[in-house]
């Protein structure tokens, strides 16, 4: 992550005073927090979260119409700081250098919880899938309607599709780890009727998480400002699907508050894209 | 609505719930193959209205009962 060292000339501007006051003690400490679940404006803000971050981590912050977003108006709400004098009324500074998005004084305190996870391996032979159905518990095939052979474990419990191929998919684990076991034990499960597997190309495809923020959201609001990312039919589905960028996540998001994320291939894929979207979220709540 | 169970195995999404609650965890085995159900369960109890029949182990084999199932292979 690029922390720019080289301040932009306004918040330098600042620095002054405020050095005068606490000697020595930079204003730009990775500590200031900034922007704690202010709404994205609409006018300026035509990016998601994401891209903003993008924008401000290139200097580009501080445009002369441009209240500063992400940035804490009042410095006396800075308890990170030490020896941090209140008072001033300047736009608090700290532009941008520091790690974007997520305001340093709160993450969202809520971790999503992990609900599935997609993953494939190869087991490097082809398989007849009769003898598998046959002789294998808990499977089942119906070539008519699927040409592979659907083997449930219980420990991990999970599904898995073996094809005739030799590859298989497995899904419903809650960790990558579990994920990977299952697939193991599948693998074996193979093994063990005599046919030579292995363990090719092991990887996790898919990855879903859940969580709640515990307030109920204004979809309607967040769909209007962040059009680009968001589509909401209520006719169709109740959710909102958000579709954010960096990282390439799809969101679901209800106005009961839960939030459902998928589409990533690591699990700091699912925190981090929860991290920018609580702050978007909290700025919809609703109050009624 | 016959095949749901498939039309989600397509998606890779097959759900859980013939282990999780079939039978209220009695369930030991299944299988499918060539249209026919073969189900293995424990601890069973057969109640009718007189009798009550208690096993430790049934094995189920179930077919197609009418004409549903075709022959004819896709």
């Amino acid at each position: 992550m690029e922390q720019n060292n080289s301040l932009p000339p306004f918040p330098q501007g600042l620095a002054s005073p405020q050095g005068a006051m606490t000697p020595g003690l930079p204003i730009f400490s990775p500590m200031m927090p900034y922007g704690t679940g202010l709404t994205p404006q609409p006018v300026q803000n035509t990016n998601s979260l994401s891209l903003l971050e993008e924008q401000q981590r290139h200097g580009m912050v501080g445009g002369s119409g441009q209240t500063p977003q992400l940035y804490h108006s009042q410095v006396s709400t800075t308890t990170a700081l030490p020896g941090n004098t209140p008072l001033y009324n300047t736009p608090l500074t700290p532009m941008t250098p520091i790690t974007p998005a997520t305001p340093a004084s709160e993450s969202s305190g809520i971790v999503p919880q992990l609900q599935n996870i997609v993953s494939t391996v190869n087991l490097g032979c082809k398989l007849d899938l009769k003898t598998i159905a046959l002789r294998a518990r808990n499977a089942e095939y119906n070539p008519k309607r699927f040409a592979a052979v659907i083997m449930r474990i219980r420990e991990p419990r999970t599904t898995a599709l073996i094809f005739s191929s030799g590859k298989m998919v497995c899904t419903g684990a809650k960790s990558e780890e579990q994920s990977r076991l299952a697939a193991r034990k599948y693998a074996r499960v193979v093994q063990k009727l005599g046919f030579p597997a292995k363990f090719l190309d092991f990887k996790i495809q898919n990855m879903v998480g859940s969580c709640d923020v515990k307030f109920p959201i204004r979809l309607e609001g967040l769909v209007l400002t962040h059009q680009q990312f968001s589509s909401y039919e209520p006719e169709l589905f109740p959710g909102l699907i958000y579709r954010m960028i960096k990282p390439r996540i799809v969101l679901l998001i209800f106005v009961s508050g839960k939030v459902v994320l998928t589409g990533a291939k690591v699990r700091g894929e699912i925190y981090e894209a929860f991290e920018n979207i609580y702050p978007i979220l909290k700025g919809f709540r609703k109050t009624t | 609505m016959a095949y749901q169970l498939y039309r989600n195995t397509t998606l890779g999404n097959s759900l859980q719930e013939s282990l999780d609650e079939l039978i209220q965890g009695s369930l030991n085995t299944y299988r499918f193959c060539d249209n026919v159900w073969t189900f293995v369960l424990n601890d069973v109890e057969f109640r009718e209205v007189t009798d009550l029949v208690k096993v430790d182990k049934v094995k189920i084999v179930a077919c197609d009962g009418k004409n549903t199932g075709s022959n004819a292979p896709e």
